[in-house]
């Protein structure tokens, strides 16, 4: 995958994390999923279509989802009730959207669906023949994982490909 | 202490916005939609509005339009997801005073009241 695809990730979710959560969160090495089942507890989708598509999604344990809405709203939340599955799979799309508008600056359009959440681990998830790259983002409330399959379609392919 | 009705289709936003609201001792009404906040305006008639952009059945847009029909004096304020400045650009040629960015801040939403209501 372009670093032209995956750098917007990078910026939107250190540019949200910090600003909801109130510290930079640390970014690990990005490396390649080679699961689909899911191995965290909560895991945000948000699939995007245009010149660039596919799915993004955000993988935590729910100690750490229930964390992150704890501080987004100011108040504590004891389980991951309907509203805390809102609000993760909220910051999901706000990353996400951030990355989609930094996208577009580079030249790649994009239009996100509302996002989904799936809560459990080992459910599978397949993006068949799309690389799926794994950004491990370390953050005072915990650990958050994004996983990026995204490939250009259409003009913006054959744009590359000239 | 103001009316304000706030609109955006994810819960967690809205009640977010909503406490941020009602622990500075405003009035709170909710809207998950377009539509219904149309639909809401016209029956209450709240100081002011927040109003998230991306929606289903009625976006913010279309909904920003329909609310001046009703009262070409609301005070309306979008609330729009970083960076999509077109789209607000739009919606203060067509009335609305202000835009708020997610994520937002509490200061943020309560300037963004505090201008709606001086207008």
């Amino acid at each position: 995958m372009r670093a032209e695809i995956i750098n917007p990730f990078l910026q939107a979710a250190s540019e949200v994390l910090e600003s909801e959560l109130g510290s930079a969160p640390q970014r690990g090495a990005i490396g390649l999923q080679r699961s689909a089942y899911t191995s965290n507890e909560v895991t945000a989708v948000v699939a995007v279509t245009g010149e660039v598509a596919g799915m993004v999604m955000f993988a935590m344990a729910a100690t750490t989802a229930r964390a992150m809405v704890s501080k987004m709203m100011g108040q504590d939340f004891d389980e991951l009730d309907a509203l805390a599955q809102s609000g993760i799979a909220e910051l999901g799309n706000v990353i996400t959207g951030r990355a989609a508008v930094l996208l577009s600056e580079a030249g790649f359009t994009s239009e996100l669906a509302p996002p989904m959440l799936i809560v459990g681990r080992g459910t599978m998830i397949s993006t068949l023949d799309v690389q799926r790259l794994v950004i491990p983002m370390e953050t005072e409330l915990g650990s958050l994982e994004i996983q990026v399959a995204l490939k250009l379609t259409g003009a913006a392919a054959a744009r590359r490909a000239a | 202490m103001a009316k304000v009705m706030v609109v955006d289709d994810a819960a967690f936003m809205r009640l977010r916005a909503s406490k941020v609201l009602q622990d500075n001792g405003h009035e709170v009404l909710q809207a998950e939609n377009g539509a219904d906040a149309v639909r809401q305006y016209a029956e209450h008639r709240p100081d002011a509005v927040l109003l998230d952009i991306t929606m289903p059945e009625m976006d913010g847009l279309e909904a920003l339009k329909a609310i001046r029909k009703i009262d070409p004096f609301a005070r309306v304020a979008m609330v729009t997801a970083m960076g999509q400045q077109a789209i607000v650009m739009e919606a203060l040629r067509a009335g609305a005073k202000d835009f708020i960015l997610k994520p937002f801040q509490p200061d943020r939403v309560l300037g963004a009241l505090q201008k709606l209501l001086a207008a």
